[in-house]
């Protein structure tokens, strides 16, 4: 290389070391010369990235400054004498500012300028904001390599502390929106959906069928909870305007166990604040009948709660059939309760019933099934006593405003699997039949998969479809949706008011639902502001909309939305029902404590009755009243 | 009390059978109260929504049913005869009524759990041994079978929540029961069951109470001419259900 060129190379190394330097300083006498701006702008800045906000949100603060613009405006052209003066009112501001400051009226001087610096500096710093973003987004920013993913993970922990402290401050989190969508917590993230402080979701998705996974100890019950708890509301509210139906609420929780049990109760209790003056909790609490049903159905309905096998057994099958049509529907009319049913499966009573028949076709069955009359009522008999009285009535679905019927599919597989296939039935018959016709009905069913052998659970979503009802399937993971993965997939993919996705590790095929995004891969130079150096090359890749990684690494009370190729990462809000009840009030050492209290026993072993401790005479008193006891 | 009878009324007013029908008539045409001709015997009078709302109570206004007529009548009964008690009036205690229990649980009908046909508290505080205890009153007028009565007998004995309370406060172990004890008023075809089942639940039995219905718990016989037609809603079918005498289901 010549010295003359190794020379020019020095002085154009000069030369660009000074064009850098000039532009720094002219940069930075621009910032400290708009010094109310850079301030507001680093402000918003810090502030957008503290709480991880989006930069549209700065650029909405700076259109919530636009009545205080518009009042300076309007007070500077009242002052002014001509519009040039008003022209240059922000100029004279700033000029006014500097005065003031120099005078020492520091206060002066921000009231003074504050209506031109406070938008226009939330708008810079939206703008700086979301080059930043950008710049993290494409991985040209940061300091090394690792940058964007730091940012990504650092920016998801910032905007979790914001929504946390968003539920948690008292009232922000209403059940309702005023436009009467559920809200189910504040948002997190989101990605493909119109970012907003609030998670609501329209009534009609929760009228549409809804998808539901998170392993246990995820927040699941308490997102259920609220979701049902604004539908009721929310239900409630479009019935009195008189827009829609009144709304009922079938719980079908298909676990068992004490666990059921308490959330059962806590369902009532949040149900209760949100409208609904009767949540009733079967079987425990309340009955529905079975034989309420259509005959035609009820014979269905019996003969599929039993267990048949295949092959030569479908004879039987067949046998059993006929001979219970028989018994549900003799010209004496339906059974009105399983003892009822029972009693005519006899064939002494199932002559007498049918003698009078004028054509000899059902006496000739009678005759050719007799042999097997009773194996059936066996059969049945044996039923019915591990059903219990849950289903033998009375009550039926319109009788409360909420039903959460326990299964016990845990331990009585075999049972719980007869009972959701009456459960259901009988909600079919009052919905299509009755005057569940009336209502909007919104079915939740809790790990249904364990309890779907007798009613395959893309049946239910069919009958559910086709009966209007809209039909929301919960589960602890993928798998357990659906036995196959064909019906999993044709689950969620129906699931038209959206898919609430908490922690799981598996959760790839349900995010896969939510489709994916273009993203860009760059490696071209940032030159300065809006200016891309030509050098490297950008690649358009797709990414999951909702990413797996996030999901996998919830934490408990947060959930992700998926709806229409978008996600919305919400930290639901719990929602506090009254407490059950006031515990007794402790006696204190030296009270006396009344009779009642020291006659009884305090403490029994669990599970036992406590012991019966006889109470004082009172036969003076009912002596009086009623008279002797009789001998 | 979801309805009463003229005569039951009059005993509760202190006035003769008249005189309650004047008043009767006074509650009707302030729209308090409505009254018909319902079974055999007097007519009955039950409130009105804008009667129980004078009354200040928050139960659904609704005309009694005729199936169970003979059964108020004979709650009222046993209602009536301990108040008249010395013991009833010098302890203050208070009689809460089925109605007012169904109240509590929210209307929830097709609910298993069993609600006995009245409640009698008993204020502490005062002379009668049984001060603090609550008393669950059923009125039996129709044999039932010995396990049923058994099972109602241990299910209201054993109950340790008030009506309506959370499921999971109905039966706590530990906790005292909230009755003290159950009086039975039977009828006499009632009394041999009620006696079997109180002897099948062992223990708990001691906290059984069985007396005889009061006189005049049943509904006269029929055959008295009807003062008036039903109100609109009555069918005559349901007019002829009301009629065969003495104690019905």
């Amino acid at each position: 290389m010549s010295r003359r060129r190794r020379g020019r190379r020095a002085v154009l190394a000069a030369g660009r070391l000074l064009g850098l330097a000039i532009a720094g300083a002219a940069g930075a006498a621009l910032v400290v010369a708009a010094a109310p701006v850079s301030l507001v702008a680093a402000a918003a800045v810090t502030m957008a990235w503290a709480a991880g906000w989006p930069p549209r949100r700065l650029c909405q603060a700076a259109l919530w400054c636009l009545p205080m613009v518009a009042v300076w405006v309007a007070a500077t052209a009242a002052a002014a004498q001509s519009w040039w003066q008003v022209a240059a009112g922000p100029y004279r501001a700033w000029l006014a500012m500097w005065h003031l400051a120099a005078a020492g009226s520091v206060l002066r001087a921000v009231v003074t300028i504050a209506p031109v610096a406070v938008p226009l500096g939330l708008l810079v710093g939206a703008l700086a904001w979301s080059r930043r973003i950008l710049a993290m987004q494409t991985g040209t920013g940061g300091l090394t390599p690792r940058a964007p993913a730091a940012f990504d993970r650092r920016q998801w922990r910032h905007q979790v502390r914001s929504a946390r402290a968003r539920i948690a401050a008292p009232g922000a989190v209403p059940l309702l929106s005023r436009q009467g969508a559920i809200v189910a917590g504040a948002v997190i993230r989101t990605v493909g959906h119109a970012p907003a402080p609030l998670a609501a979701i329209p009534y009609q998705r929760l009228r549409s069928h809804q998808v539901v996974i998170g392993t246990t100890g995820t927040g699941k019950t308490t997102l259920l909870l609220r979701l049902w708890a604004g539908f009721r509301a929310r239900g409630l509210q479009r019935h009195a305007a008189g827009a829609g139906h009144r709304p009922l609420l079938v719980v079908l929780d298909c676990k068992g166990g004490a666990d059921s049990r308490r959330v059962a109760d806590r369902a009532r209790r949040v149900l209760r604040e949100a409208g609904a003056r009767s949540t009733a909790i079967w079987p425990d609490e309340a009955s529905l009948s079975l034989w309420a049903l259509p005959p035609r159905q009820l014979t269905t309905t019996l003969v599929d709660m039993i267990e048949h096998g295949s092959g030569s057994a479908a004879y039987y099958a067949d046998v059993m059939e006929a001979v219970v049509a028989l018994a549900v529907d003799p010209p004496a009319g339906p059974p009105a309760s399983a003892a009822d049913f029972l009693a005519r499966l006899d064939p002494g009573w199932l002559s007498a019933a049918y003698s009078g028949s004028p054509d000899g076709q059902d006496a000739a069955l009678l005759r050719s099934a007799a042999a097997h009359i009773s194996d059936i009522a066996l059969r049945f008999r044996t039923l019915f006593r591990r059903l219990g009285e849950g289903l033998d009535g009375p009550g039926g679905f319109g009788d409360a405003d909420a039903w959460y019927c326990i299964l016990e599919g845990t331990s009585e597989i075999a049972v719980a699997e007869a009972q959701a296939r009456a459960l259901v039935d009988i909600l079919a018959s009052y919905t299509a039949q009755g005057p569940g016709s009336q209502r909007e009905i919104l079915l939740a069913v809790d790990e249904f998969s364990a309890v779907s052998r007798r009613l395959p659970i893309w049946q239910l979503y069919e009958r559910a479809r086709s009966l209007g009802l809209a039909l929301q399937v919960s589960a602890q993971s993928w798998p357990g949706l659906a036995p196959r993965d064909d019906d999993r997939y044709r689950i969620a993919a129906t699931a038209d008011g959206g898919i609430w996705l908490l922690r799981t590790p598996h959760p790839e095929p349900a995010t896969g639902l939510a489709g994916s995004l273009p993203a860009t891969d760059t490696s071209r130079r940032v030159l300065g502001v809006a200016s891309w150096g030509h050098e490297g090359s950008s690649r358009v890749r797709d990414t999951p909309v909702a990413n797996p990684a996030i999901i996998r690494s919830l934490d408990t009370g947060q959930a992700a939305y998926i709806y229409r190729g978008g996600v919305t990462f919400v930290q639901i809000k719990r929602l506090v029902a009254a407490p059950a009840a006031l515990a007794r009030e402790p006696t204190a050492p030296g009270q006396p404590v009344s009779r009642t209290a020291a006659t009884r026993p305090t403490a029994a072993p669990a599970g036992r009755e406590p012991p019966a401790a006889p109470p004082p005479d009172a036969g003076t008193l009912l002596d009086e009243a009623f008279g002797q006891e009789p001998g | 009390m979801y309805g009463v009878q003229l005569d039951q009324l009059a005993a509760v007013l202190g006035v003769g059978e008249p005189r309650a029908r004047t008043i009767t008539s006074s509650w009707r045409r302030a729209r308090y109260a409505q009254s018909a001709r319902l079974g055999p015997g007097g007519p009955w009078t039950w409130l009105t929504r804008a009667g129980l709302a004078a009354c200040g109570l928050p139960f659904p206004a609704t005309i009694p049913a005729l199936s169970r007529l003979a059964h108020l009548r004979a709650v009222t009964a046993v209602r009536l005869a301990l108040e008249a008690t010395s013991g009833y009036r010098a302890a203050g205690a208070f009689w809460r009524s089925e109605r007012r229990l169904r109240a509590r649980v929210g209307g929830r009908v097709g609910l298993r759990q069993h609600l006995p046909d009245g409640e009698v508290h008993w204020p502490d505080g005062t002379q009668a041994a049984w001060a603090g205890e609550c008393w669950a009153v059923e009125a039996e007028l129709t044999r039932k079978t010995v396990a049923r009565t058994a099972a109602i007998m241990r299910e209201v004995l054993t109950r340790t929540g008030d009506y309506g309370c959370p499921a999971a406060q109905v039966r706590v172990p530990g906790q005292p029961p909230r009755h003290a004890r159950v009086l039975y008023l039977c009828s006499p075809a009632a009394r041999p069951v009620v006696a079997r089942a109180r002897d099948a639940i062992g223990a708990l039995g001691a906290r059984v109470e069985i007396r005889d219905l009061p006189p005049g718990a049943g509904l006269p016989p029929a055959g008295l001419p009807p003062a008036g037609l039903p109100p609109a809603g009555l069918s005559r079918a349901g007019s002829r259900r009301a009629g065969p005498p003495g104690p019905q289901p």
